[in-house]
């Protein structure tokens, strides 16, 4: 605030502060100057004076506001809906399975019950709309499913194996490539039980091998005993009508049977929601008629089971994609790449990763040295046939090879000219022990005579035989016999007939008696009685004659096993990968034209 | 395939809200059919409340968060009649004060293990921190039940939802409560993860 004397008897008051305080109001000078006038001039300056008014603002200025709106702006809410399905109904046969026994029957420890283990569907990578993530995220767990009393399970299934139907529900494209022996079938089943319950599926078509039909059935009417099958078989009238069932969502049908049905199933429009391969790697060649077979069906979902994905090259593995999936595999993705691309689409698992309480799995290799007499015989075929094939020059084919490949291996096992036979000498011994402990024992060849010899020097025994040669009606109860009669210890398998489908789980022992072109098929052989439910350790016994045909090509079989590693282990092969004709021809130390063949499994 | 009738189903509603460090607060509701798989699933876009908010809701903030702002817009998107909704979070408890549904806190402790009385006031702290704005603010108190293996809580002022919950939820008494918020904390993994990725 500022005062100033005015010469007209006025006070100016400056106020500079918008607001005036109290004690500087009563700080003013209030005196007015008084002075005498003595003249007109003086007079006039007696006139009333006109003080200025000055009215100081004592309000303060307008003081600012801020209203806080404390209602909160509408909430931004995503909201997502989810289609229910009319489950599969039908008219039940038969009850759902007892509630899981406390105790696996299978022989390994069950889960322990204490532990709340919750398996969850995980939305697969190719699934990118959110909504369709969202379902299966919202999924209840596998073990609250079959909580439910419609879904009982007959045993209560392994961890691995909930993963395993986990991975199966929600995938349009799978292979399940479990090792053989840890439940690819009952996880497939219970996969497409639930799926048929939730109703996204109506119309289900499983192809396996002819043999196999039979345990389809069986294991179906364990796991799943409320759903009914049509097995497609008979003529062909009777075929036409049961592909066009519709009582039963599901339908079971072989390989053999699909190729002559080919255009019926054209011709009829069948299309199924799903169709599941066994064995699936029947369908490698993508050029034989199975394949084409199965991959003309009408389908929208496509799972394919198969322990031996790649049996002889990554290939193989494009093959089976062919069907899942054309084109999202090729033959020029290196093995390591391809790997990478199917990964999100293949589930594998060994037994030694998941099933640690599945007795243990012993190797012997028995080296045996040929008797005198049959490696007179050896030296004399292998000569003989080195020089015609030499002879033969740029004529000599991959057959000529096999053909001398074979004979050698027949002599490797019986001498034809004395009998003579070292492995047998082995095995015989091996065997009596196997008796005499009470024990059972599948032993394995790729020839039937070579079966039969055995089965004929095996008497004592009373040996089972199962191989192609035995009528498909028969088979079972050989099988039954050998299950059940205590006093038969040997079965005496092909590896064509018996390699694949069997439980052979209460053998202890396992006899590789010559070995196959491709390690895949022996695990498959080996793994009919290494599996769940084996009842103790498992010893399998290779046979390989020493300086022979069957010590190199023993060499080959630990390279493809490489291949197999390369792929789903993902690492670096250390050898060139696949087998060439020139590797083939050089068994015998022959030139041969380059590039590579297929060798059949 | 065709589309069930979902309005004749019998549904019931999970709710849960999960507090975020630099996010907020973001609320999952699921509904589920009597079989345990989804019908519905809600979520919100994360909340966080300003500064104001803080000062002036005070104790009340986080019950107006968890009831009336994330709750009860979550519970008025069903589009399915509901028996009863269920919540793993005590605090989501006052959603009930704005909507009709009887709603049920699931305890984690399984039933018939050690832990208080049935009768007994669960509200963690509340002696110890009692407040005269406690009506709007505090945890309130607890009654405590069992149905099947699942052990629930209403609050003390809604008591009569003990009894319509046990009524309404006999036929899923096998069924685990707590299940099915995992489920949804998943699912908002989820969604926030794609809408991010948008």
């Amino acid at each position: 605030m500022q005062e100033a004397f005015d010469p007209r008897g006025a006070i100016t008051w400056q106020p500079s502060l918008s607001v005036v305080t109290a004690s500087a109001v009563a700080a003013l000078p209030m005196a007015l100057p008084v002075a005498l006038a003595t003249d007109v001039w003086q007079l006039s300056a007696l006139a009333s004076p006109r003080p200025q008014v000055i009215s100081p603002l004592l309000r303060g200025a307008q003081t600012g506001a801020v209203t806080l709106s404390l209602v909160a702006p509408k909430l931004k809410v995503s909201s997502f809906q989810f289609p229910q399905f009319d489950s599969w109904k039908s008219n039940l046969s038969a009850p759902a399975p007892p509630a899981a026994p406390a105790v696996n029957p299978a022989g390994a420890a069950p889960p322990d019950p204490a532990t709340k283990a919750r398996t969850r569907i995980k939305p697969p990578g190719d699934v990118i709309k959110l909504e369709d993530r969202l379902l299966y995220l919202l999924q209840p767990s596998l073990e609250t499913l079959i909580g439910d009393a419609a879904l009982a399970m007959p045993f209560r299934p392994f961890a691995y194996q909930f993963e395993g139907v986990a991975f199966l529900y929600p995938r349009w494209t799978a292979i399940l490539a479990d090792e053989m022996g840890l439940g690819k079938t009952m996880q497939a089943i219970t996969a497409m039980r639930l799926l048929l319950h939730a109703g996204e599926l109506r119309s289900v078509l499983l192809v396996c091998p002819k043999p196999l039909v039979t345990n389809w059935q069986r294991e179906f009417s364990l796991w799943a005993p409320e759903l009914p099958i049509t097995v497609i078989e008979g003529d062909q009238g009777r075929r036409r009508w049961q592909w066009q069932q519709t009582e039963s969502p599901l339908k079971v049908a072989n390989y053999e049977l699909l190729q002559r049905d080919r255009q019926l199933v054209a011709e009829l429009g069948l299309q199924f929601d799903l169709v599941v391969l066994d064995e699936a790697q029947r369908i490698k060649n993508r050029a034989s008629v199975t394949s084409q077979s199965v991959r003309e069906i009408p389908r929208r979902r496509s799972w394919a089971l198969t322990g031996t994905p790649v049996e002889n090259s990554p290939q193989d593995l494009v093959g089976i994609f062919e069907f899942l999936s054309p084109g999202y595999l090729c033959d020029s993705m290196k093995p390591r790449r391809m790997g990478q691309a199917a990964a999100d689409h293949v589930l594998r698992r060994t037994k030694d990763k998941v099933l640690t309480e599945l007795p243990p799995k012993t190797f012997r290799d028995a080296e045996v040295e040929l008797s005198s007499a049959q490696r007179a015989s050896y030296t004399m075929a292998e000569e003989e046939g080195v020089i015609r094939l030499t002879e033969m020059g740029d004529a000599a084919t991959i057959q000529h090879v096999f053909e001398l490949v074979l004979r050698l291996k027949q002599i490797c096992n019986f001498d034809p000219v004395s009998g003579d036979s070292s492995k047998f000498e082995r095995l015989a011994a091996d065997l009596d022990e196997v008796a005499a402990s009470g024990r059972k024992a599948i032993i394995f060849s790729q020839w039937v005579a070579t079966l039969e010899n055995l089965a004929g020097r095996l008497k004592h025994l009373r040996p089972g035989l199962y191989h192609g040669g035995v009528p498909s009606k028969h088979r079972d109860g050989v099988l039954e016999r050998f299950r059940e009669d205590k006093r038969q210890h040997v079965l005496l398998l092909s590896y064509g007939a018996g390699g694949v489908g069997l439980n052979l789980q209460f053998a202890e022992y396992v006899f590789l008696y010559d070995r196959w072109w491709n390690p895949a098929v022996e695990d498959q052989a080996i793994n009919r009685a290494h599996r769940i439910g084996a009842a103790g350790p498992v010893t399998v016994t290779r046979f390989l004659a020493l300086d022979t045909i069957e010590q190199r090509i023993d060499q080959v079989l630990r390279e493809k096993r490489e291949i197999f590693d390369t792929i789903f282990n993902d690492v670096e092969p250390r050898e060139s990968l696949g087998l060439t004709q020139q590797e083939i021809f050089g068994l015998f130390k022959l030139r041969c034209p380059a590039g590579p063949i297929d060798l059949a499994a | 395939m065709s589309m069930g009738d979902t309005k004749s189903q019998q549904a019931l509603g999970f709710l849960t809200i999960l507090e975020h460090d630099q996010l907020g607060y973001v609320g999952g509701y699921l509904i589920l059919n009597s079989a345990g798989r989804p019908l519905e699933f809600h979520c919100t876009a994360p909340v966080k409340p300003n500064r104001a908010q803080q000062i002036l809701f005070g104790p009340t903030l986080e019950s107006y968060l968890y009831g009336e702002q994330i709750g009860q817009t979550l519970l008025a998107k069903s589009s399915v009649d509901l028996l009863a909704v269920c919540t793993d979070v005590e605090r989501a408890l006052c959603v009930r004060d704005y909507v009709a549904t009887p709603v049920a806190l699931v305890l984690a402790e399984p039933a018939g293990s050690e832990g208080p009385s049935a009768d007994a006031v669960t509200a963690s702290g509340l002696a110890a921190s009692w407040r005269v704005d406690a009506a709007h603010g505090a945890q309130p108190h607890l009654h405590e039940f069992a149905l099947g293996r699942n052990r629930l809580a209403v609050p003390n002022h809604h008591d009569d939802d003990r009894q319509q919950i046990a009524e309404r939820l006999t036929a899923l008494i096998s069924f685990d409560l707590a299940e099915p918020f995992e489920r949804i904390r998943e699912a908002i993994e989820e969604a926030h993860k794609g809408s991010r990725a948008a």
